[in-house]
């Protein structure tokens, strides 16, 4: 059998692309790795593989807790974690959902091509800068008040439908519709809800972005079809999540549950990991209270994403309508959510936490939306401001290996501190600029210097993976042309 | 400088030494600011912050998540922070009553810090006063 062994952590190889760390100690299951040798490589270099083990030790933890091919050392739950828990006997936890959540990614179609783009780049970063709020105090698309966060966070986007900053169809391509009717607005504290009331629509900082790009290759010609996604079309991708207000909400129940399930709390090996057991009322009022958040993070992009059309509909001088600027999906990569799974051939419900991890749903599961049952729910896969971003469509073997879920982007490899070192953020930019003809707006210096293209993995390496497993199978790359960040 | 900044590969750990609680304290919020900006400037009025929790480091995680939670809803980057840390014997509680600048945002080129974790968070006394390690959401 072939071994790897990193930092004392010995990995079988199970088969091609599959790592397991056997069950010892206070594991409670197994832990899995799915990565090629460059990116087992990568993983093994920090402390993923270690947190990857600790999450093991969750009660409750089924089959095996798994690392996405992306994996990279996160607070307690390692980025690109998929763990699921039983909803009877396990329990569910906050920090494996992680600070940011639904934390997530979607996408816009438009039917422009790369041609009616060019000479347009400067113009439309710019007025994309000036009308999408990003970075710190820079405020949101809403002007919010206590009513309406509390209206959001019940009703997600059937409130943004409600106020003429979403159409029909927008609802109709997200993941649950856009809304979340599990979510317990009173569950959130008023600190959270403080916070949330001035950023609704706004991208926040750090990895967060609004891209234009077009699509450089198609890889499946019948699913790029249903998607409507054809080479050299101009797509929009948005990744941003609930902001202040999912930050505080998750840190708000870390702490409660340190004070009322300090006992669950003493058995773990790392605070983050923090967990409410299944069915105690903390469970229940995290659980309202996560939903609740989903719901504001899906306004919060919708807001941005409606925004974008209004710029587009001003540097194109067309209506957003005529250039069919609809949303393809919404996928979120930092949730906890109540899915029936086979576990051994019996069907258990589960909290299926995915930390930097996307759901990948087959063809024909009933959660996909309509539009896409037939061929498999959309995953998007954004890469580094220099890099392609993928879509994805939910492949056949996830859910017997990953309760259905897939990577969420390229992983870093290197940390903000060093890539503040290694590179200068306007020597960035200008290359970006005159190599790639790829233009960067960003209210920060450094933060173009923290996500500088070399600080990530090899998006496609991590692609290549996803789709050889069968997890998530290659549909469409994309490539940069306009991005702005906070 | 009584703090650094340390490598962590998505996020960024802030260590802190001082020789006594308060300067440790103000040592990591000062770490914090620095993970935020790398230019301070001048401007911006001071205002208090006070937190109690049951432990010494849920009191410097609350500390630091009000500080989070100050910058957002005055939209302000606190800096040139000061802290004061008592213990009450009776209870064992932890206070801390701290200050800070706050510089408007409009003022300064900031980004953002989501959170701040437990993750390996460390507390402890040294053979010269405190050291803490502390890793925040970014």
């Amino acid at each position: 059998m072939t071994t790897r062994e990193f930092q004392g952590i010995e990995l079988e190889r199970v088969r091609e692309h599959v790592w397991e760390i056997p069950k010892e100690g206070d594991m409670r299951v197994p832990a899995r790795v799915l990565a090629s040798e460059p990116l087992l490589e990568q993983i093994g270099d920090d402390k993923t593989l270690q947190q990857l083990k600790n999450a093991t030790q969750l009660p409750g933890m089924t089959k095996y807790a798994v690392c996405m091919p992306d994996g990279h050392q996160g607070y307690g739950f390692p980025v690109g974690g998929v763990g699921a828990t039983d909803t009877e006997t396990g329990c569910i936890s906050p920090g494996s959902v992680g600070y940011d959540i639904n934390c997530g990614v979607r996408m816009m179609k438009t039917n422009l091509s790369y041609d009616d783009l060019q000479g347009k780049e400067e113009e439309l970063v710019d007025t994309l800068f000036a009308n999408v709020p990003s970075g710190l105090g820079g405020g949101g698309v809403v002007e919010g008040d206590a009513a309406t966060v509390e209206a959001v966070l019940d009703r997600g986007m059937e409130w943004a439908l409600e106020e003429g900053h979403a159409v029909e169809d927008d609802l109709k391509h997200c993941e649950d519709e856009g809304v979340r009717y599990d979510a317990d607005p009173s569950a959130i504290t008023q600190k959270a809800k403080d916070r949330g009331k001035n950023q609704l629509g706004s991208l926040g900082s750090g990895n967060h972005f609004l891209e234009v790009q077009r699509v450089t290759d198609i890889y499946r010609e019948d699913v790029a079809d249903s998607f409507g996604l054809e080479p050299d079309q101009v797509v929009v991708l948005i990744h941003c999540g609930s902001r202040g207000l999912g930050h505080q909400t998750c840190n708000d129940y870390l702490r409660r549950i340190e004070k009322e399930h300090g006992d669950l709390l003493a058995q773990l090996p790392d605070k983050e990991l923090a967990a409410a057991p299944a069915g105690s009322d903390l469970a229940e009022e995290y659980y309202g209270a996560m939903c609740a958040a989903i719901n504001y993070a899906w306004t919060n992009r919708q807001l941005i994403m409606h925004r974008t059309r209004r710029v587009f509909e001003r540097v194109f001088g067309r209506d957003w309508e005529e250039m069919e600027m609809y949303l393809l999906y919404d996928v979120a990569h930092n949730i906890a959510k109540k899915e029936v799974h086979d576990v051994d051939g019996e069907e258990r419900e589960l909290y299926v936490h995915r930390k930097g991890a996307t759901r990948a749903f087959p063809a024909g599961r009933p959660e996909v939306p309509e539009a896409y049952r037939d061929v498999g729910q959309p995953i998007i896969i954004p890469g580094s401001m220099g890099a392609g971003s993928y879509v994805l469509r939910g492949g056949a073997a996830s859910m017997a290996e990953t309760f259905g879920s897939t990577a969420h982007g390229a992983g870093r490899v290197m940390s903000r501190t060093q890539a503040k070192k290694d590179y200068w953020g306007e020597t960035v930019q200008q290359e970006l600029e005159d190599q790639q003809k790829i233009y960067v707006k960003a209210q920060s210096g450094a933060t173009i210097a923290e996500e500088a293209p070399g600080v990530y993995k090899d998006v496609d390496e991590v692609v290549r993976v996803s789709d050889e497993l069968g997890i998530g199978d290659k549909v469409a790359r994309t490539f940069p042309v306009c991005n702005i960040k906070g | 400088m009584p703090y650094s900044l340390r490598d962590h590969t998505a996020d960024v750990g802030v260590e802190a030494t001082g020789s006594d609680l308060d300067e440790l304290f103000a040592g990591v919020a000062n770490g914090l600011t620095a993970c935020m900006c790398e230019s301070v400037p001048d401007d911006g009025d001071r205002f208090a912050v006070e937190v109690t929790a049951e432990g010494l480091e849920a009191a410097l995680f609350d500390y630091l998540d009000q500080l989070i939670y100050e910058r957002d809803v005055r939209d302000v980057l606190p800096v040139d922070h000061e802290a004061t840390v008592t213990e009450d014997p009776a209870t064992g509680e932890w206070t801390v009553a701290a200050s800070a600048r706050g510089v408007p945002l409009s003022a300064v080129v900031a980004r953002e810090i989501k959170a701040v974790t437990y993750s390996e968070m460390t507390v402890e006394e040294t053979d010269d006063g405190w050291r803490a390690y502390v890793v925040f959401d970014v």
